[in-house]
């Protein structure tokens, strides 16, 4: 067991202070955590923009040699993984929503403070491996979107795309546990009063961008599970000589995909509707309307991956109905624009360089939702895919939408950041420089792609006609960059030099502003109560009447008053550091770089750090048997325990990822060419484990109804039962796969093989992590202070483990008892 | 010191009593039972030639009833809050989209290959 961390007795200091370098080493104040993202995303900002540059400079003039024809696809490989993965979601997630969350509904930290940490160390590793190819012999080439089956093998050789693929996994899996912490923090730990109907509008655009994230990116890795093993273990999930179907990665990634446009998007949306309302001085305009239609863009944002898929050929039924709910996700975009022009209508605006980029992103984003709606009728689309039309609209949405809302917000939270002011003459220049280069570089694109450029295309014949527009977009980049140059010399000028900010400098409506720039480590003296939408205003200016209201128009908002700032009376309790999220996340990276380059003894260092770490974590939990005293196990504002909505939510996002494999089982489990079919499977036999699974569901519940009543005897044996009748099950898992093996079927033998080994094996990796945390509770029921305070431990744990039961339910039912029933 | 993130004081009193209220074992062995007994009725359609033009819808609703009968009382849906219900049907409804869309789109694949 680790030694408990020593209690951090906070300092009425901000959270910038103190520490050295160990203190952000080990950090887990969401604050610093925010910070550690955003250094990170804006050197990876700027490499995807130096790699932008290299592929503009390439295309300069016609039979141009910068660069070689695969430099020029590893540049836009890495371009668009990076921006997309290392920079435009982590400066909205990791930075923006990580500092900004706790802050704007009066909460002291996010709800798993040490898994916040974890994210951070886990993505930064996940970027290390995607750059790793440096050093292996180049860097992946196959496309941001990794189309099988040029991702084989035998198409990308060598270890790039081993780097790319393993790197996207673990850089989605520090997404996933990032905004299941948002997540489960929006839904248990508003302060009191704060609604959901109160949220600042950013809130709702990232609790519903978290369910987003939860459940888009499953899909996506399993399509990169199953690129792995057709590269490491000899499967051909994507290859078509033994019967498969590339088009099977490209629904696993546009499931994903497409989600993933309003991943970026939502946040950015939240934003601008944080934004436009403080420096237009007026409410958010039809403020229920702008939730719902974040709600709605987002349920309707898994039903329109297959827009991106029309040239495959999916059918006209399936064409008509992609087409239809492609357009009809315009309805909910165009309300947040039009609520957003309401906003600024009438009011008394400030014309402040976040307000510009406000105002540019709403401009550029409608162009960039225009050329959208044109990619929603299949045969338009069809005559610009694959052209720099398509770049031209995607660059117009990431961009026009999503940079923009970067840098609006970079320009309107800088300030509570970082204490400090940013030159709003640089960021003016900036602004004009943007708006100059951005046109310049993407608009002639609409043009080039209708006269027939095709993208990823590393030069061009000369004549073509496409060379002056070429030329033009090549100076607008560059101007493009300098605009970026100009904003990082203005941060650099601000932390040197910068004026002090006040705590509310933009008379803000929610409550980051009515706390001290920075921020201090506690963020609130006292948990605020929340007494309307616009908290701090309200605060400031009473809810109604024309003298709130003109004091407002005055334009001197009154700041924070010192008892608001005063430190508070009592020592307040904060998360302790801790080192293990950085050792467990450096553990990961020796893992999987062993993996790739072959080399097990350091798979076995890496996974032995990364075993030893997470344990560490679990036990250096400073209550471990002891949660009445635990604020995490506390009803939160919800009434509902943050644990227990936490499980909930990665139990929600399981279920894509085995719907994802059930998906390609019952596809490819009639597709075999040799080897046996599923009329191998033994139902006796499984029937057998199947009855066994849920009686030690049985055991589960029976287990926990004892520690309610404090009966720890039997607690213990029916929490035994459960191991037991769990290693029954994977027991007989065991023997039916060696069977199957005798048998001639393997995991590289056919279709059926390898759909069927990766779902049921999956399944029961699950069940093998369930046994080992049931025997963890069982070990550590004998102590003494495991006792009926405990039972919510025994409750997550049967969660999950019911969990895996219910799926084995699908599972024996699709899979053994429908083995006659042809797939799809 | 403590991992997490209110005041002290306002956390010392807080203990399980806001918990919601957990079935005893007799209903879990009633639950026990159903599921033995839906398994059975599983295993035996798989078996009786006569019901494998029928396997496949009997087969769905007999799994589904398990799924609700696990998830209802030995997960506690029905008796915990409904946003951990939301939190679970939610993911489950675009689940079984995403599958059946899959399915459908390949068996098109499939029809116009072949």
């Amino acid at each position: 067991m680790a030694a408990h961390p020593k209690p951090l007795h906070v300092e009425p200091a901000n959270y910038l202070q103190g520490g050295g370098v160990i203190g952000w080493l080990t950090t887990v104040d969401h604050k610093r955590i925010a910070v550690l993202y955003g250094v990170s995303a804006l050197l990876f900002l700027g490499l995807g923009g130096l790699e932008a540059m290299a592929i503009r400079i390439q295309l300069w003039a016609p039979g141009e040699h910068f660069i070689s024809a695969r430099a020029y696809n590893e540049l836009f490989t890495m371009h668009g993984t990076s921006m997309l993965f290392l920079a435009v979601m982590p400066l909205l997630l990791g930075t923006f929503a990580n500092f900004m969350l706790p802050l704007q509904i009066g909460a002291r930290d996010v709800a798993f403070p040490r898994i916040n940490a974890l994210s951070f160390w886990v993505s930064l590793m996940g970027a290390i491996l995607l750059h790793l190819g440096w050093f292996f012999g180049g860097l992946p080439d196959a496309g941001w979107f990794g189309y099988a089956n040029l991702t084989e093998r035998m198409y990308s050789p060598g270890l790039p795309l081993d780097f790319w693929t393993l790197g996207l996994i673990v850089a989605g899996a520090s997404t996933i546990l990032a905004t299941l912490n948002f997540l489960v923090t929006l839904i248990t730990m508003r302060a009191p009063g704060m609604s959901y109907m109160r949220m600042p509008m950013f809130c709702w655009a990232i609790m519903i961008t978290s369910i987003l994230v939860l459940l888009a990116f499953p899909p996506l890795t399993v399509g990169l599970i199953f690129l792995l093993m057709d590269r490491f273990f000899g499967t051909h999930f994507y290859i078509v000589s033994a019967g498969a179907t590339p088009i099977l990665w490209q629904h696993l990634f546009w499931l994903f995909g497409h989600p993933e446009v309003y991943i970026i998007a939502l946040p950015a949306f939240g934003v601008i509707s944080e934004v436009v309302p403080t420096f237009s001085r007026k409410p958010l305009f039809g403020y229920p309307m702008m939730a719902y239609s974040i709600c709605l863009i987002a349920f309707l944002s898994y039903g329109v991956w297959g827009h991106h898929m029309f040239a495959t050929g999916m059918g006209p039924v399936a064409d008509a109905a992609f087409a239809v709910t492609s357009m009809l996700i315009a309805i909910p975009t165009g309300i947040k624009i039009f609520s957003w022009i309401a906003t600024v209508w009438g009011g008394s605006l400030r014309m402040t360089t976040s307000f510009y980029f406000a105002l540019g992103m709403i401009l550029e984003f409608t162009f960039g939702g225009l050329s959208g709606i044109m990619h929603a009728s299949a045969p338009i689309d069809l005559q610009q895919t694959d052209s720099y039309f398509v770049v031209a609209h995607f660059h117009y949405v990431l961009f026009g939408g999503a940079v923009f809302a970067i840098l609006a917000g970079i320009f309107y939270w800088w300030p509570k950041v970082t204490g400090k002011m940013l030159s709003e003459r640089l960021g003016k220049l900036q602004f004009w420089l943007t708006i100059i280069g951005f046109n310049g570089t993407f608009f002639p694109m609409h043009f080039l792609g209708m006269w027939g450029m095709p993208r990823r295309i590393y030069t061009y014949g000369a004549g073509l006609g496409w060379t002056h527009l070429n030329q033009l977009e090549t100076v607008c980049a560059m101007i493009l960059g300098l605009a970026f140059l100009v904003m990082y010399i203005n941060m650099v000028w601000s932390i040197a030099n910068g004026e002090k900010a006040p705590p509310d400098p933009w008379d803000g409506r929610s409550l980051e502003w009515s706390v001290a720039s920075p921020p201090p480590v506690y963020n609130f003296a006292r948990i605020p109560e929340v007494r309307g939408r616009d908290a701090w205003w309200i605060v400031k200016y009473g809810r109604t009447g024309s003298r709130g209201l003109a004091a407002y128009m005055s334009g001197k908002p009154p700041q924070p008053s010192a008892a608001d700032l005063a430190p508070p009376a009592e020592p307040i309790h904060m998360p302790a550091p801790s080192i293990f999220p950085l050792i467990l996340s450096i553990g990961v990276l020796v893992a999987s770089l062993g993996v790739i380059i072959g080399e097990w003894r350091i798979v076995i260092l890496g996974a032995v750090t990364l075993v030893v770490a997470a344990i560490a974590m679990g036990f250096e939990y400073p209550t471990f048997g002891q949660e009445s005293h635990d604020p995490m196990a506390a009803p939160s504002s919800g009434g509902t325990d943050v644990r227990k909505v936490g499980i909930w939510s990665f139990i929600g996002s399981e279920c894509l990822f085995f719907a994802s494999l059930i998906a390609t089982y019952i596809i490819y489990k009639g597709r075999n060419i040799g080897g046996p079919g599923a009329e191998i499977l033994e139902i006796p036999l499984t029937s057998f484990s199947t009855f066994a699974l849920l009686m030690s569901s049985l055991a589960m519940v029976l287990a926990l109804a004892a520690i309610q009543r404090n009966d720890r005897t039997w607690m213990r044996v029916w929490l035994g039962t459960t191991i037991g009748l769990g290693l029954v099950f994977l027991g007989v898992e065991a023997y039916e796969f060696t069977h199957f093996y005798h048998e001639g079927l393997s995991l590289q033998t056919d279709l059926f093989g390898q759909s069927f080994f990766t779902l049921v094996g999956f399944h029961g990796a699950h069940v093998s992590i369930g046994v080992l945390w049931l025997a963890t509770l069982w070990f550590a029921s004998f102590g003494e202070k495991f006792d009926g305070s405990r039972s919510l431990s025994v409750e997550l744990a049967g969660l999950y483990w019911h969990f895996v039961d219910i799926v084995w339910v699908i599972i024996f039912t699709l899979v053994y008892l429908m083995q006659q029933v042809k797939g799809a | 010191m403590s991992e997490a993130t209110q005041t002290a004081g306002a956390i010392a009193t807080h203990d399980h009593a806001d918990q919601p209220h957990h079935p005893g074992a007799g209903i879990y062995l009633i639950v026990a039972l159903f599921l033995c007994v839906l398994t059975a009725m599983e295993i035996t359609v798989f078996y009786v030639p006569a019901l494998k033009t029928v396997i496949v819808p009997v087969l769905l609703v007999l799994a589904a009833a398990k799924f609700a009968l696990i998830a209802m009382f030995f997960m506690h849906l029905k008796y915990d809050s409904w946003t951990l219900s939301g939190i679970f049907i939610f993911p489950l409804f675009i689940a079984a989209f995403m599958l059946a869309s899959l399915m459908m789109l390949f068996a098109y694949l499939a029809h116009h290959l072949a």
